[in-house]
């Protein structure tokens, strides 16, 4: 749903695919990826399967880089906090990864992943017994309205924005509740119904099937109505979930501790095995990496939620069976891409050509190679379902050097040989050696590339700017849940073209728009999943508005003591609720 | 005494607000909306007037700067939380009174400078005074020399080399990271041992340089050789005697490194990932956090200014010819 | 005089001694060499004198002349490492040369002190003066802290500072000039030593002030019986306060005798220079002061011969030809006497034809006020 931005690593919605444990690879088993089933009550019933082999106490040293810039469920996007919130806040569903590495939407605060009628316009959740906030309040239907209805007030800006643009059914949402709930105004039964203490239906315009998917986002975790401090609570909020926040320092430390209101027999996809996580904030991968893989004194009992194994270390460990041992790596939401502005670049012939050129390979290599990264041929992240393996309309596996010699006969053909081509660039050293290499592949295809180096933190803002004046560009685009649905329309819908907006290289082509849609309108997740790959080789191979480069990965290790670590392709990385402390 | 501390102490006035005052015209000058980096990906045009208003940046920046100033002695409330007196801001990056950050922020950068400074001068001296005693004997030449090596050392190459053998390699040393003092003594001294040494190597050279050579100034001044005329023995010439003159160029110097050093060791505190001021400046520039840059700055000058009044009265403390008015 | 002498301090300190009573101080062949980057420097180059308890030496030379080296072989302070000496001082019996640094410590200010030409150099800016003066009372005696103090307050009472009591507690740069030089007086006398070298004591200070300088340590030597070396360039003030003088060149003794006789009927070249050059009250103002040609030689390539010679005008009048003092060296006798090629009769004769061409009287008259001094000292005092 958003551009990837140097630094922040957006959350990303949940996945199918053997995201195990160990040294096993997530991901890329399957030739066309299942979707995530919605799971009934069986399933959403607590406690968690429990990790074999778990003990319960000690501390958990957490290395980060980033400090949290926001508690407030409300504000979560960025993948960060969503592991943080995956400690700490509950939401109506979540999706829970078993022991065998298999996914599945379920209750989380409700008693399943929703009863879906009127043709996906109306849902109905049911609240579990037992549900507390670390206060001891129960958790009512009243608090899940106020979870909702805030969501409007003007100071939420950071969380997303789905379900209330689905409620308004406009993506201009606030004029629904100007101001949120805080004037004594709601939502109408129409939008929100709450009829008792533990029943939540949800009405919509317009068939909403994503929606248990969207419901499992954080940014959508309960707030307390009778503790909510508005802007404040983004300090200081009220956990929900099997920890809660002991103290807070932002920038440098943060203590999580159980949290002994959290019913374990509620929950079935989390677990309160450590006493306490110690989380300090400032490692940078280089740090963490050396740290965790020294595995000395305190190092044994740490892990990182985030950090990945940094470019220089990964050599070291895959070379360490010991060390590897200790990893756990998959894929990430992301797929990286390079946009061709079709405003200025309208011959298809030179789109191609571009692709033809582009050293695939040397744009991975400054992000850790095979380690930080999978070459790609398409859109699709192997995580979605309808991924096809090995989709490569352009050779570009098989040449993922670049090749020149096609880019030139294309060029010839579209006699555009010394075709003008501003890349833009940004500033940091990474996209520094990386355009090196696009560029001296370019000239070497016969581009008259001309480059403009721009300061990675307004990156976005900059490319975002539908008159930006530049020809070729990086995008990055990762899903907000396991479907297309949140990578096709965001990216490549027409009508979308403006300011600020996502649809990067400006296409606006009439079949895309159709196909966008008729498939939005399909319930049937595995069809529709189909029809959306389908019309993304469209877009690839008869549109090319992107190059698709490569899927994000990545690798985390944790330290000698630290047991149950697996990858959870839903929070992208190591899934904080499974760690415990090897005695 | 009293006249000098109240002198200084409006001179010191006059400077921070002088300094309070560029920094602040100077930073809300740049051409960067805060507001905007602070609404956030959903900003609307709402929105954005809201975190304006939060922010007290919807007012003309003079108004703001009274706001600022008066905020530091009474206090201020914002949207977002209280800001109690001595308010220096309200961090809206991660939502803390920029007082209440720094504040957590000091005791690891007083930890760090005082216990580096403390190594570093004693080194530095012991050694330098050692040089100056054995001048021009092999003792001399290889402090000297060794010294000289060590100053062309950076902090950021010896501190992971360090880390890597004596942490990670050989174990000797525990990981370094900050606890407070208080918490447990035993594991704050352990975990900033090689911050320390760390910090000092490039320290330690000057002051033996200096020791040195101020030290073999004193020795030749005529009153030392009064006092071997007087029959002193030699330590005693040494210690009471020429030390004392020798120490009037090193605490000048000191000040100022302590007075910096009390703003923030930024290498030091990035290699050993220790969350000290300089980090947080560092941060704060990073993540566009004006108010806690600022703030940062404003107590960076502050620290530096004592340090020089400290450094004054400690000047009339060697030396009676110095008067304090 | 009321003073609280320490216990076992009496005993030890040396009585006033009468003239004659045999040297206290005897330097033999003194010969002090510094190794430097060009090379070894001759400073003292075969020195012998001796002083009696109770008497002055003044030493007179032009600076280089290797005055203040000798003073500074004499207490031992010169660096080992830098310094060869060799040759004998004996001080009250005891040899000093050669002694370890640990006995030579135990004499320094004890048995011999030293006074320095600028008291606001050479008193430490960081102590207060009665510290400083109680300061080697301590070391020397073992007394305690309080009564060193005692003994810096009577010791400052001593050399004519006003309220003692208070002004021990003050830092030198609290006093005036010549107040300075009366507390180094009081830190130098402090242990009664048997020996005083004063340096150059009155260089720095104003001209009255320094005849009240002179005449306490006058006073303070008929007191104790202390001998003083008073090494000064300056003629006028060794002529009231010397009882002998010897006269320095190049690292060596050219002249020796009584004041009166050196003043009166000097007997080397170089001393005529000097006394022509010295201001006499007698003299017609009108009358230009005459230098001695020349500079003083460079010590790390002395002359050969007699070192004075390229500046004498005389060596053609010397029996055996000017290149006789260019060759060989002139002795300095025993006694009276200087150590120069010419007979004993054109030395006479020549410091006649000398002080004749000056207008002067033949002999050098010292502004140096014969009493009085107490009332000068009184007012410097207060001030």
């Amino acid at each position: 749903m958003v551009a990837l931005v140097a630094g922040a690593l957006l959350l990303t919605g949940c996945s199918e695919g053997g995201g195990g444990g160990g040294e096993q690879e997530g991901g890329g088993g399957a030739t066309a990826q299942e979707p995530v089933p919605f799971a009934g009550a069986k399933a959403s019933t607590g406690p968690a399967e429990p990790i074999p082999g778990a003990e319960a106490g000690g501390t958990i040293r957490v290395l980060q880089r980033d400090s949290y810039a926001h508690l407030d469920p409300a504000q979560i996007y960025v993948a960060d906090e969503g592991k943080l919130a995956a400690l700490i806040h509950r939401r109506l569903t979540t999706v829970k990864m078993d022991n065998d590495g298999d996914y599945s939407v379920v209750g989380d605060l409700a008693t399943d992943s929703g009863t879906r009628s009127d043709d996906g316009r109306t849902w109905t959740y049911t609240l579990k017994d037992g549900i507390r906030f670390e206060d001891g309040s129960p958790i009512t239907s009243a608090d899940i309205r106020h979870t909702f209805e805030r969501l409007f007030a003007d100071f939420v800006t950071e969380g997303p924005a789905f379900v209330q643009s689905w409620m308004a059914d406009d993506p201009d949402y606030r004029d629904l509740l100007p101001g949120g709930p805080y004037d004594g105004d709601h939502l109408p039964d129409s939008v929100l119904e709450t009829p008792d203490d533990k029943t939540v239906v949800f009405h919509f315009e317009k068939p909403q099937n994503d929606l248990p998917y969207a419901l499992g986002m954080p940014g959508y975790g309960v707030v307390s109505r009778s503790k909510d401090t508005r802007e404040k609570y983004d300090r200081d909020p009220l956990a929900s979930g099997p920890y809660r926040v002991q103290s807070f320092k932002p920038g440098k430390s943060m203590s999580l501790v159980r949290n002994p209101e959290w019913d374990a027999r509620t929950d079935p996809a989390r677990h309160q095995y450590p006493e306490k996580f110690e989380i300090t904030f400032n490692h940078q991968y280089e740090d963490s990496s050396k740290r965790l893989l020294s595995d000395t004194g305190e190092n044994q009992r740490a892990t990182s939620f985030n950090n990945s194994v940094d470019a220089s270390t990964v050599p070291q460990v895959t070379r360490d069976e010991a060390a590897k041992a200790r990893t756990v790596s998959g894929y990430q939401t992301y797929v990286a891409m390079y946009a061709i502005n079709m405003d200025r670049i309208k011959d298809h012939k030179v789109r191609q050509a571009i692709a033809h050129a582009l050293p695939i390979k040397s744009v991975l290599a400054p992000y850790g190679g095979s380690a930080g990264g999978e070459l790609a041929g398409g859109v699709i992240s192997p995580l979605l379902p309808g991924h096809e393996k090995g989709y490569d309309p352009f050779g570009k596996l098989k040449k993922p050097g670049g090749d020149p010699a096609k880019a030139r006969e294309l060029l010839k053909e579209a006699g555009q040989e010394d075709r003008k081509l501003v890349f833009a660039f940004r500033n940091d050293d990474e996209s520094q050696q990386e355009a090196v290499a696009v560029t001296d592949a370019l000239r070497e295809a016969g581009f008259d590339v001309q480059r403009k180096e721009l300061p990675t933190d307004t990156f976005y803002d900059r490319i975002g700017k539908v008159d930006n004046g530049y020809d070729l560009y990086r995008s990055n685009w990762g899903h907000d849940w396991v479907s297309a649905s949140t990578v096709i329309p965001p990216l490549f819908d027409g009508r979308k073209i403006a300011d600020g907006a996502s649809n990067y290289p400006h296409v606006d082509d009439e079949k895309i728009n159709s196909e966008i849609d008729r498939i939005s309108g399909i319930a049937d997740p595995e069809k529709a999943a189909t029809e959306w790959f389908e019309l993304s080789k469209y877009i690839i191979e008869d549109v090319t508005p992107v190059v698709p480069v490569y899927f994000y990965k990545q690798m985390q290790i944790s330290g000698s003591k630290i047991g149950g670590a697996v990858y959870n392709n839903d929070l992208s990385g190591i899934d904080p609720n499974k760690l415990y402390v090897k005695k | 005494m009293l006249r000098f501390l109240v002198r200084r102490s409006l001179g010191a006035l006059v400077i921070l607000l002088i300094i309070s005052a560029l920094t602040f015209f100077l930073f809300y000058s740049i051409p960067r909306d805060p507001a905007l980096l602070a609404c956030g990906k959903n900003c609307t045009p709402e929105a954005l007037e809201v975190v304006r208003r939060n922010m007290g940046i919807d007012q003309p920046v003079p108004a703001q700067y009274w706001e600022y100033m008066t905020g530091i002695l009474l206090g201020r409330d914002y949207a977002v939380g209280p800001c109690p007196a001595p308010c220096l801001g309200y961090s809206f990056v991660d939502n803390t009174p920029v007082w209440e950050t720094i504040l957590d922020r000091f005791p690891t950068t007083v930890s760090l400078a005082v216990g580096g400074a403390a190594v570093f001068l004693t080194v530095g001296l012991a050694t330098g005074m050692l040089a100056a005693a054995r001048r021009g004997t092999v003792v001399d030449k290889v402090l000297s020399s060794g010294s000289l090596v060590l100053s062309s050392m950076q902090i950021y190459f010896v501190g992971p080399l360090a880390i890597a053998l004596f942490v990670y390699q050989l174990g000797w040393l525990s990981q370094p990271r900050y606890v407070e003092l208080t918490e447990d003594p035993a594991g704050w001294f352990a975990g900033l041992l090689l911050p320390w040494c760390v910090l000092s190597i490039i320290f330690t050279a000057n002051y033996t340089r200096m020791a040195r050579s101020t030290m073999i100034e004193q020795l030749q001044e005529d009153h030392v050789r009064t006092a071997r005329a007087k029959g002193m023995a030699r330590r005693t010439v040494f210690f009471r005697h020429a030390w004392r003159g020798s120490l009037i160029p090193i605490v000048t110097i000191f000040g100022v490194d302590l007075g910096s050093l009390f703003g923030g060791a930024m290498i030091t505190e990035f290699t050993f990932t220790l969350p000290g001021l300089g980090r947080l400046a560092v941060e704060s520039v990073t993540n566009t956090n004006l108010p806690m840059l600022m703030g940062v700055m404003l107590f960076a000058a502050t620290a530096i200014i004592l340090c020089n009044i400290v450094v004054d009265a400690v000047y009339a403390l060697i030396d009676p010819r110095v008067r304090l008015a | 005089m009321t003073i609280p002498t320490t216990p076992g301090r009496e005993a030890a300190g040396p009585a006033p001694a009468a003239p004659g009573d045999g040297p206290f101080l005897s330097v033999t062949d003194l010969r002090v060499r510094f190794t430097t980057e060009d090379g070894p420097v001759r400073a003292v180059d075969g020195l012998s004198f001796t002083l009696e308890r109770g008497r002055t030496l003044g030493i007179v030379g032009e600076s280089g002349s290797g005055k203040s080296v000798t003073s500074l072989a004499i207490l031992g302070l010169h660096d080992p490492r830098t310094t060869t000496v060799s040759g004998r001082i004996r001080l009250g019996g005891r040899e000093v040369t050669g002694a370890r640094e640990r006995d030579l410590e135990r004499l320094r200010g004890n048995t011999m002190s030293m006074i320095f030409q600028d008291p606001l150099t050479a008193l430490s800016p960081y102590h207060t003066i009665g510290r400083q003066i109680a300061e080697p009372y301590r070391k020397h005696t073992g007394a305690s802290k309080r009564a060193a103090r005692e003994r810096a307050v009577e010791m400052l009472a001593k050399v004519g500072i006003p309220r003692p009591r208070l002004r021990a507690g003050d830092y030198p740069h609290q006093f005036s000039g010549g107040m300075r030089q009366r507390a180094m007086i009081a830190m130098a006398l402090v242990c009664d030593p048997g020996l005083l070298i004063a340096d150059e004591p009155t260089t720095a200070l104003d001209v009255t002030v320094q005849a009240q300088i002179l005449d306490l340590l006058g006073e303070l030597q008929q007191e104790s019986g202390t001998a003083i070396v008073l090494i000064t360039h300056d003629l006028g003030v060794v002529a009231g306060a010397a009882d002998n003088i010897l006269v320095m060149y190049a690292g060596r003794a050219v002249e020796r005798g009584s004041a009166a006789e050196v003043l009166g009927a000097p007997r080397h070249p170089y001393t005529w220079g000097l006394l022509r050059s010295t201001p006499d009250l007698d003299s017609d103002p009108d009358e230009p002061l005459r230098p001695i040609p020349g500079t003083p030689p460079s010590l790390l390539a002395p002359p050969p011969g007699c070192p004075f010679h390229p500046r004498c005008a005389f060596p053609p009048r010397v029996a055996g030809g000017p290149g006789r003092c260019s060759a060989e060296r002139p002795e300095l006798p025993e006694g009276r006497g200087a150590a120069c090629h010419l007979t004993a009769d054109q030395q006479r004769a020549g410091w006649s034809a000398e002080a004749g061409r000056a207008g002067a009287t033949g002999s050098a008259s010292v502004p140096v006020p014969a009493d009085g001094g107490a009332d000068l000292l009184r007012k410097e005092g207060d001030r």
